[in-house]
């Protein structure tokens, strides 16, 4: 299949005032293929978005280069940027204009114009179902009004290639629905090559045909969601939300030994109390079992017979989730 | 190019978008150089002229002689009541008078303007000053005896009075001619005296010194003036050194201009914070295509506040000199030194509200420290000099060379000179230190 994007040793390096520096993406080594959809999933600060920047020639890489559809983003901007559409997270609009204003500007901004803009234009607010709002100031749109212009104005020029940060952040169900099939439409009406960042494991998986699995500015795995889950064994996860008791190491012990289904236990203790003193997170006892739904009762028995309140319990199937988890022993959502 | 073009027009739709940017730009400026020009000049009501009572309790040819002389002297003088006209332009209310001076023969209904009500007048601030040409003056120039003209002015005495240098102006012409006859007269009575010879009569002698006196003032009055007074048309009723917006137009300019383009550091933090710059660098375009667009837009913006204050200007008959185009490039130098200023500060701008706090220490400080509320003149030497750090200072001289003195485009070369070099140093400083990322 052939990359339409390649990024080789892509490095991005801050340094402070105080002379110290800090590495937010560890040199990713990444080739999406033409017509994929690939997501980058990671908790928040694992460098999706730097990582994005540098591909979409925001962001100039500390070393390293990506090359889209042949050429580089260091060497050649303009050529890649014009192959290319660029969603930040942000709403990336003026708020004082009006959709049609917004979209008619950044077209102009891709050298489009006269009757052949307008009619893209017309296209664009039908595909983002917004031609009764298109004279309206973006600032009097909602959230997910406002998302929906964001990524329409990524898509004005017909590029082969879009970015898309993290796009359904802070908005309602509904709208969130509406931009997952968005992308997806994107790929299989129009072609379209997606990367796609989110820290939401249930869009990754629903999306994507190929996840890179980022953390601490590195990509920690990358495949199909086949590929991945493999890597974690065909284990189920039970999760224990659990009382402020303490778990010993000698009860987790106990558990894996009784428990024979069970490969592995996690114990991620509670935080301390805030300063208001109002309730803290939760402890959760994580324990990976070949057969989940066998070994459940054993453990809430020995669970139970150590004083240990169980508030709540969940039985997993093999999910992106549990490849992160399995991968740095700590779930996405922290 | 067109991009770049695109661009500017962009900024300006969404600058003018804002309400609250159309305050700043229109109604703000426009209010501040209506009530300054007003405050300090008399604005397009009322006369230009500086007007002055002067009294005549001589009444003589010679006396007459002076009046001529002052009026030649400074013709922005309105002289009281001589001048005055249907209109009642001496403000009079009715009183007149046929001669320089006094005591016109008068109605029941009018009243003469006599010596206390002048006084009053001037102690009002309804006339500069008051001049009496004294009884006997005549007289006692032609006997070489000392006589005095009384002036009455509230005028601080530390400030230049030009209807005072006018009246010394001609006061040293008199008393010039005066003493030349005195020294002909004493020379003509040494000479009889030392030959015993009785050349002339008393009578012819007196005569010819008093031809001999009328030519010598002749003789000094086609001498170039010892003092000059630079004025525009002194019948033009706006025009003139006296008139408030000749300083409150290019002053309300100048500090409005630093407002607007200077606004650009908040509104370039902004376009940060929500992304659209970010936003235009992943476009296909040149990051100096989108710097350069910026500066065009901020200069566009500074442009624009000119335009508009120097309307108001244009509204109420001022002058802007003869040279039109020197008065656009020395706008435009301005313009482009604050907009470098701008670019120069954005980048250690960390916040919308340290970016207003800068706009507005520096606004408010450069502006009256380099005379946009009021002329550097006024000030002390030291401020002066002081004064010049700010570019308003440099862009005050320049308007002031074209509107006040009339100049052309080579009167302003220096403080052309002063505000490109700063414009290009404050761009190179912020043109390296501009964050795209």
């Amino acid at each position: 299949m052939q990359a339409m994007v390649q990024t080789q040793n892509l490095r991005k390096t801050y340094k402070h005032a105080d002379g110290t520096s800090i590495e937010a993406v560890k040199g990713v080594d990444l080739e999406i293929h033409q017509g994929e959809i690939f997501s980058l999933l990671g908790p928040n600060g694992a460098g999706k978005t730097t990582t994005i920047s540098m591909i979409s020639g925001l962001l100039t890489p500390t070393t390293g280069d990506a090359v889209i559809g042949g050429y580089s983003i260091t060497k050649q901007p303009l050529e890649a940027k014009r192959l290319m559409g660029f969603v930040p997270q942000e709403i990336a609009l003026y708020p004082e204009l009006s959709a049609r204003q917004n979209l008619l500007f950044f077209g102009k901004m891709y050298a489009m114009g006269g009757k052949a803009l307008n009619q893209r234009v017309d296209e664009l607010l039908e595909f983002i179902d917004l031609a009764d709002r298109q004279n309206n100031r973006i600032d009097t749109f909602s959230g997910g009004m406002k998302r929906r212009v964001n990524i329409a104005v990524g898509l004005l020029h017909r590029p082969q290639l879009i970015y898309m940060d993290e796009p359904t952040v802070g908005i309602d169900p509904q709208s969130r629905r509406r931009i997952l099939d968005t992308v997806k439409q994107l790929r299989d009406e129009y072609g379209m090559t997606v990367l796609y960042t989110t820290h939401l494991m249930e869009e990754a998986q629903e999306l994507s045909d190929r996840v890179g699995i980022m953390d601490h500015g590195a990509i920690i795995a990358m495949g199909t969601q086949g590929e991945l889950t493999q890597q974690v064994g065909e284990e189920d996860r039970l999760e224990f939300t659990i009382g402020a008791q303490t778990v010993t190491d000698e009860l987790i012990e106990r558990i894996q030994n009784k428990a024979t289904a069970v490969t592995r236990v996690l114990y991620n203790p509670p935080e301390q109390l805030s300063e208001e003193g109002s309730e803290s997170t939760p402890a959760r006892l994580i324990a990976f079992a070949k057969r989940g739904r066998t070994a459940l009762p054993l453990i809430i028995q020995i669970l139970d017979a150590a004083g240990i309140e169980i508030q709540s319990v969940a039985v997993r199937e093999p999910d992106l989730e549990a490849v992160f988890l399995a991968l740095t022993g700590r779930a996405l959502r922290d | 190019m067109h991009a770049i073009l695109t661009l500017i027009l962009n900024d300006l739709r969404v600058f003018f978008s804002q309400r609250s940017n159309l305050i700043g730009l229109f109604v703000m400026p426009v209010l501040f150089t209506l009530v300054l020009g007003w405050s300090l000049g008399r604005g397009d009501s009322g006369p230009s002229r500086l007007r002055v009572d002067l009294i005549d309790l001589d009444q003589t040819d010679m006396s007459a002689r002076l009046i001529d002389e002052l009026r030649a002297a400074n013709d922005a003088l309105l002289l009281c009541p001589l001048d005055n006209d249907a209109d009642d332009i001496c403000g009079l209310d009715g009183a007149t008078s046929q001669q320089a001076g006094i005591v016109a023969p008068s109605n029941s209904e009018d009243e003469p303007l006599h010596r206390e009500r002048a006084i009053e007048r001037a102690r009002q601030g309804r006339t500069r000053a008051l001049i009496v040409v004294p009884e006997g003056y005549a007289t006692a120039l032609k006997t070489f005896q000392s006589v005095s003209i009384e002036y009455y002015s509230l005028s601080d005495p530390m400030v230049p009075d030009s209807i005072l240098q006018s009246l010394q102006a001609v006061l040293q012409r008199v008393n010039s001619a005066s003493m030349t006859t005195g020294v002909a007269g004493a020379l003509l009575d040494n000479f009889v005296h030392a030959t015993g010879l009785t050349v002339i009569d008393a009578e012819t002698r007196n005569q010819f010194l008093g031809e001999l006196y009328l030519r010598a003032q002749q003789k000094l009055t086609e001498q170039p003036a010892s003092v000059r007074f630079i004025t525009t048309n002194a019948e033009d009723a706006n025009a003139g050194p006296e008139n408030g917006f000749s300083q409150s137009v290019p002053g309300m300019g100048s500090m409005y201009v630093m407002f607007t383009v200077l606004g650009g550091m908040a509104a370039l933090l902004r376009e940060r914070r929500q992304w659209t710059l970010q936003r235009l660098i992943t476009l296909p375009l040149a990051r100096a295509q989108i710097l350069g667009s910026k500066i065009g837009a901020y200069f566009v913006r500074g442009m624009i506040q000119y335009f508009i204050v120097f309307a108001v200007g244009a509204a109420v008959g001022m002058n802007f000199g003869r040279d039109p185009l020197a008065l656009l490039t020395i706008m435009s130098a301005f313009v482009l030194c604050i907009t470098a200023l701008t670019f120069a500060l954005a980048p250690w701008i960390t916040s919308e509200g340290q970016a207003n706090g800068v706009l507005l220490l520096l606004s408010l400080s450069l502006a009256p420290l380099g005379g946009a509320w009021w002329p550097l003149e006024i000030v002390p030497e030291l401020m002066q000099t002081i004064g010049h750090l700010s570019p308003v200072a440099w862009a005050m001289d320049g308007f002031h060379d074209l509107i006040f003195f009339n100049g052309g485009f080579g009167d302003i070369l220096p403080e052309l000179g002063v505000l490109l070099g700063a414009a290009a140093v404050l761009f190179v400083i912020g043109i390296r230190s501009f964050k795209y990322e």
